[in-house]
């Protein structure tokens, strides 16, 4: 009689851990497909540090809306408390006045009259503008002051520059990674040495091309299509610099030499902005009402430039303050304290670099070496002496 | 008509796993494919590596533990 042949049995992995394997396995999958994008772009040259990096990474990659909900939770989480204790000195800015030049000035030259404080009593100083570079004679290129943004939180404090759109002009500078698009003269992403000598200030630009959806003009090519309706840094051929409402289309006229878009204009003809609450116009990005850095561009009645820049600013307080020292248009520029940085220096050849204000996080040297963002740089106009 | 049957569970298993990675693959493609981007997938997938990583890391404590406990209440009835 033939043996039956003994059936085995097999042992049968339960489903729940067949959907665990299968689900680590692509798990696994999933890590090493986005390594072969995150690896190559740590491994370049940053001048932030890898947490920055890998935020800016995962921006690029289709991840601006996590990386934006996770910073309004952070923000939201450390958001500063109203009222307390208000300052009994603002931090020092500019030079003083005999260092800087006569006091006397005569009544021809135009100087921007003093910022009316929006905290009574005023502090010393406060709202008075000073010289930024040392020897600057009657006519600074640039005038800076300090003074108490809000009234609800009085230890916050705003720095001001008024640019003297006469002596100075103003050179968008692209970064070593900002714009994405491929440039014919992108330029080593830092003030460029031979420039040096006249250089009186540099500041941040706007958001990346990517999360702000709008558009750039560039030496008098369109890189990224304009956008209607849109708040605009325009220079034009012959020099001039203004801030307007974009109506052209997604083109530019051939009179425009340089054009950078960022956001609805937050002051305009010389109101504040209706809509600053939160809508899709203002982009993905952190929440309008988000205290953070932020930093903002304007231009007052003369056609001259103002750069305002606090720590704990919504969108609305940021364009007060600039209303508040003269801007008729506004825009905001970049935001968070990685990217906020206005540097002026004290004396010819990009000497004694220093940040508007001191808790500024990024180095007075930001500029002097590549950078990833692009940025704006203020020259004295030719043949005019420091 | 049945696929064949292993010849031995060793090689049942490793069937098993090579199925396992076969839809694996699947569907990290379907999501590189469908995400916004490969940062949002590599973000996707780092928390999923995390929660994996610490119910994996659970379990075999869990499993520690009741060996030891097992081995304690054998070796006090002997």
């Amino acid at each position: 009689m033939a043996t039956r042949r003994r059936e085995r049995s097999y042992p049968r992995i339960p489903l729940w851990r067949r959907a665990r394997r299968i689900l680590a396995l692509s798990t696994v999958a999933c890590l090493l497909a986005a390594a072969v994008s995150y690896l190559p772009a740590m491994a370049e040259k940053h001048n932030v540090g890898i947490g920055v990096s890998s935020a800016e990474w995962l921006r690029q990659n289709g991840g601006n809306s996590i990386v934006s909900e996770i910073e309004n939770w952070y923000y939201e989480l450390n958001a500063p408390q109203k009222g307390g204790p208000t300052l009994t000195s603002l931090p020092n800015v500019g030079v003083a006045v005999a260092e800087g030049g006569e006091d006397a000035e005569p009544k021809r030259l135009y100087r921007p009259p003093r910022v009316k404080p929006l905290i009574h009593p005023a502090l010393p100083g406060e709202g008075v503008w000073k010289p930024a570079g040392a020897h600057a004679g009657k006519r600074p290129p640039v005038l800076l002051t300090s003074f108490r943004s809000d009234p609800e939180y009085p230890q916050f404090v705003a720095g001001v520059a008024w640019i003297n759109a006469n002596r100075t002009r103003l050179e968008y500078t692209p970064g070593t990674a900002e714009p994405p698009e491929p440039l014919e003269h992108r330029g080593s992403g830092e003030v460029p040495p031979q420039l040096r000598k006249g250089l009186v200030a540099t500041f941040n630009g706007g958001f990346p091309l990517e999360t702000s959806n709008a558009g750039l003009v560039y030496r008098g090519k369109v890189i990224e299509a304009m956008v209607n309706g849109i708040a605009t840094i325009v220079e034009y051929r012959d020099g001039r610099i203004d801030i307007v409402r974009w109506h052209r289309g997604e083109g530019a006229p051939k009179n425009v030499w340089f054009a950078k878009q960022n956001l609805p204009p937050i002051v305009y003809e010389g109101k504040l902005n209706p809509n600053l609450s939160d809508g899709p116009e203002w982009g993905e990005t952190v929440n309008n009402a988000t205290r953070v850095w932020r930093s903002g561009l304007g231009v007052d009645a003369r056609g001259n430039l103002l750069y305002a820049a606090a720590n704990y600013q919504t969108v609305e307080s940021l364009a007060k303050v600039l209303k508040a020292a003269g801007a008729v248009r506004a825009l905001e520029l970049d935001i968070n304290e990685d990217w906020t940085s206005f540097i002026t220096y004290r004396h010819p050849g990009a000497v004694e670099p220093s940040n508007l204000l001191p808790e500024m996080f990024r180095s007075p040297e930001r500029y002097l070496v590549p950078d990833e963002r692009d940025f704006f740089a203020l020259y004295l106009r030719g043949g005019q002496r420091w | 008509m049945r696929l064949p049957t292993p010849a031995s569970p060793a090689a049942a298993a490793r069937r098993s796993l090579l199925f396992d990675t076969v839809a694996a693959i699947v569907i990290a493609v379907a999501a590189i494919l469908l995400a916004a981007g490969i940062g949002v997938v590599g973000f996707v997938a780092l928390l999923a590596a995390t929660v994996l990583v610490a119910w994996f890391g659970i379990e075999a404590t869990l499993r520690r533990t009741r060996r030891r406990c097992s081995r304690r209440r054998l070796s006090s009835t002997s």
